[in-house]
């Protein structure tokens, strides 16, 4: 039993469009389609509404991995929300591997609203990935920045 | 009326900020007039001793230039805000850890490495010799703003504060009619707001860095394909750099309430590559267009690196710059 309680269980946060990402998602939840509890999903209208602003939030506050789901490219219902976090992601992933922090922590995926099974595997590969990578390296508690702990 | 009694403090900075203040020119006299220096360590003697001796809240307000680097910079910063009664982030540094939180980038050895070359030649806290103790202040593991150390009253963005600014700043001080506690002495709006050039919304079709070519003087510098950090940036300067034909760097900060200006920006330029909605260009193209983008971090965070998740040094390898 002591191996499943140590086991590193990732928090991850979803941001998922509601048209097409948080739609497949209910998918999955009325197909009973099971995947990995660690996922928190908040829904947005648009994964252009996620700026690179509110995924350094989200890792600052804690969370191992981030998942920005959107519509498949010609989908989005703003018509172009998607290119425009596809952009975002691809250069905050660039800043995230400069600043040392590991790029495979922030992943965007289309899944459309009847991608259920999609959805499904989405979380458990990213969930598994970030259990792969490790916990996140922002400490817990917010100890003074800078500090020199030896002293 | 009794002289404001005013203090002016570096901690880790260039001396530039200390400089901006004679940019003033003979408004200098003013303050040399109506204000009593208690403190100036670039321009006067004082000592430690001395500051120490104020007592609590005796200095009317200082103005704190540079950020807290090492153990010497953060003490003073909280002896300083015990003795005045207002406290000012002068300068980029002291405000959001400016140019030199880049160094947050880099290990702490790795930046002895650099600097003093064989760990025995790296400064130590404590050293002897002939049973005298030489003490040195420690070297921070990062590089934190002022507000990070103690409270601050006021904040004077810029790399350094422009002369205008500055002016009215030092006004305030010399009347004793200072604006209410929490005021930015800048602009609320982005430098847009207040820059000459023409927007034309043009896609951005190539990242262009100042020295590859000559920008049109008209014309927005975003809309040339030059990563300018005037959407990201808070105004107030006047938009001399795009004036004097050079890209914003970003040296005021984010406007208010915007936590993140590299990542501010990095979605404005995110959405100004390529054309995809219009089928014009495909992923491939828009992806060789945000490669042409060198040193995200030291273009995007140039003075926002301490304030940013991304500048806090949580590594999952030593020193990310090592990777070229």
């Amino acid at each position: 039993m002591s191996d499943r309680t140590d086991r590193f269980e990732p928090k991850i946060v979803a941001f998922l469009c509601r048209w097409c990402s948080y739609a497949g998602a209910d998918l999955a939840g009325v197909s009973r389609l099971s995947y990995p509890p660690n996922v928190i999903p908040i829904r947005v209208n648009c994964s252009g509404r996620v700026t690179a602003g509110i995924v350094l939030r989200a890792l600052e506050r804690g969370a191992d991995g981030v998942l920005i789901g959107g519509c498949h490219p010609g989908d989005c219902h703003y018509v172009s929300g998607n290119y425009k976090a596809r952009r975002r992601i691809a250069l905050l992933r660039r800043a995230l591997e400069e600043s040392g922090i590991d790029p495979r922590r922030v992943r965007l995926e289309w899944i459309s609203a009847s991608e259920g099974m999609k959805f499904q595997r989405t979380i458990a590969a990213f969930t598994d990935e970030i259990r792969t990578v490790g916990r996140s390296p922002v400490p817990e508690t917010t100890a003074e920045v800078g500090a020199d702990a030896e002293g | 009326m009794p002289k404001a009694k005013l203090g002016i403090y570096w901690a880790a900075a260039c001396g530039g900020c200390d400089c901006s203040i004679l940019e003033i020119n003979e408004q200098i006299l003013d303050v040399a007039a109506g204000a009593e220096i208690l403190l100036w360590p670039c321009a006067a003697d004082a000592k430690y001793e001395d500051l120490r001796n104020y007592r609590n809240g005796e200095i009317d307000i200082v103005l704190f230039n540079g950020a807290i680097r090492t153990e010497e910079n953060r003490e003073i910063a909280e002896l300083i805000r015990a003795k005045a009664k207002y406290l000012v982030a002068y300068g980029s540094c002291a405000h959001t850890g400016g140019v030199i939180g880049l160094a947050n980038l880099s290990e702490r050895d790795r930046i002895f490495e650099t600097v003093y070359g064989p760990r025995e030649r790296w400064p130590r806290t404590e050293s002897s010799l002939d049973g005298c103790v030489l003490r040195l202040p420690a070297f921070r593991t990062q590089l934190t703003p002022l507000s990070e150390a103690v409270d601050v009253d006021f904040t004077v963005p810029g790399c350094p504060p422009p002369r205008e600014i500055v002016r009215e700043l030092l006004t305030a001080v010399l009347s004793g009619d200072l604006p209410p506690r929490g005021t930015v002495f800048a602009s609320s709006k982005n430098l847009c707001e207040e820059c000459p050039r023409e927007r034309t919304h043009e896609r951005i079709g190539r990242i262009l860095r100042p020295h590859e070519a000559e920008p049109d003087p008209e014309k927005c510098l975003l809309d040339q394909g030059f990563v300018c950090m005037g959407p990201a940036t808070r105004g107030g300067c006047g938009a001399v750099c795009p004036a004097a034909n050079m890209p914003c760097t970003g040296c005021a900060g984010p406007t208010a309430d915007v936590p993140d200006q590299g990542a501010a920006m990095l979605n404005t330029l995110a959405s100004l590559v390529g054309a995809g909605e219009e089928g014009e260009t495909t992923m491939a193209d828009e992806d060789a267009v945000l490669m042409q983008i060198e040193d995200i971090i030291g273009t995007f965070y140039r003075f926002g690196a301490a304030t940013s998740i991304l500048g806090r040094r949580y590594r999952e390898r030593a020193n990310p710059t090592d990777l070229d």
